[in-house]
């Protein structure tokens, strides 16, 4: 059956429509999950919050592993699904300028927009800086466009790379990510104990 | 710790141990026998040597040439812009990869049609859309584009277009020169200015 766009299910002018359903879930989920707090989200960094690690590792196993089971009921054609090409140096320098910008900022890009919507203002100075950053980013672009473009691997996927099958990776990946989820709950209460001006 | 936790622990892990169960089925998607057979037996998948010149020499973007001959005869001679998969390689991930762009017409080229029908048929069976066949192949277009035959006089006016399409568009694929590139041979006279005879007139 699915993907519905693809298969001509539905027609690619839906694109917007569940942009914006998916965007409004996402929000709704991020806020839930206390992300829009700049605490919360940093606290991975200081060791006493690994709530961003729980609810981002729960998402990805929850929909790695229900991606395999949709694939094996026929719901869902995993060969036609879209795969981000893979930029190996520039996507490990992003990650680094996000990770910095992460504990620096205290968000991400989405859950800043969540925070503002529950009126934060951090998050609103976050933002202007965010767009401040696009705006530079923007108009440097041509300096770093080489770099910006090397090293392509296509739209490769581990499987590609390492040959080893997508089930034992979505099994291998849950049992790191569950042995993730009892580990940093004892960090967190080790932690907790020298924290004294800051109650949870 | 909260008990749910341990047992949403626990099933996600027999969840995630099934999917190892799973039995991943090889098979590529097929048509219909039937559907098959219905396009295999209509001649509308040849396209002309003609139209494929056409094509190239008005840059249309959304013609993809594949050239199934091996990679050896593609090095000594392939048309432009075509893409070479090779026919013993064609169920690969990379090769089905030209195929099915939505948008794209492809048109498969071998020294004669065999080969490229053949291509067509597994292409139509693994259920691509607009896949074509060059007609009489590399052969027939060396005779057609590259050599093309001037028509006899009886012929109707049409080989005649035929034709000078064919060689207009010999000239964009071989560069070769006109027939006509010997300059006409023009006399230069220089002209005097006859003497008159004395004024005429005036002041």
């Amino acid at each position: 059956m699915g993907p519905l766009i693809p298969n001509g299910i539905i027609s690619g002018n839906w694109d917007f429509v569940i942009a914006i359903l998916l965007g409004i879930a996402f929000g709704f989920i991020l806020e839930a999950s206390g992300f829009s707090s700049s605490r919360n989200i940093t606290g991975v960094f200081y060791g006493y919050n690994f709530v961003v690690l729980r609810v981002f590792f729960t998402a990805v196993i929850v929909a790695m592993v229900g991606v395999l089971y949709f694939d094996y009921f026929g719901w869902l054609d995993l060969s036609k699904i879209f795969i981000l090409p893979t930029f190996l140096t520039p996507m490990i320098l992003g990650g680094v300028i996000m990770g910095v910008g992460f504990i620096l900022g205290g968000f991400c890009p989405g859950t800043s927009f969540a925070a503002i919507a529950i009126g934060k203002l951090d998050a609103v100075f976050f933002t202007i800086g965010l767009y401040g950053g696009i705006y530079l980013f923007s108009i440097a672009f041509p300096l770093f466009a080489n770099f910006y473009d090397s090293g392509n691997l296509g739209n490769v996927t581990l499987t590609d790379i390492t040959g080893i099958s997508t089930s034992w990776f979505a099994m291998g990946f849950t049992v790191i990510a569950l042995a993730a989820f009892w580990g940093t709950s004892i960090i967190e209460k080790r932690v907790r104990k020298n924290i004294t001006e800051y109650k949870f | 710790m909260n008990r749910n936790y341990i047992y949403l622990t626990l099933l996600m892990l027999i969840l995630a141990f099934g999917t190892l169960m799973i039995k991943k089925t090889n098979e590529p998607k097929q048509i219909e026998p039937q559907q098959l057979l219905f396009e295999l037996i209509q001649p509308t998948r040849y396209v002309s040597t003609d139209q494929v010149a056409k094509m190239i020499i008005q840059n249309d973007p959304s013609l993809e040439l594949i050239d199934v001959r091996n990679s050896k005869e593609f090095e000594i001679f392939s048309l432009p812009k075509a893409i070479n998969v090779p026919i013993d390689s064609l169920i690969s991930k990379n090769s089905l990869l030209n195929f099915g762009i939505p948008g794209t017409k492809v048109v498969f080229i071998s020294n004669d049609d065999i080969a490229a029908d053949q291509v067509w048929i597994l292409t139509k069976r693994l259920g691509f859309k607009s896949t074509y066949v060059m007609k009489g192949g590399l052969n027939q277009w060396i005779e057609t584009i590259i050599d093309p035959k001037s028509p006899v006089e009886s012929d109707p006016a049409l080989a005649f277009e035929t034709y000078a399409f064919r060689k207009g568009a010999q000239l964009y694929f071989t560069g070769a020169k006109t027939e006509n590139a010997e300059p006409a041979k023009v006399k230069v006279e220089v002209q005097r200015k006859k003497k008159s005879g004395g004024a005429a007139g005036g002041c």
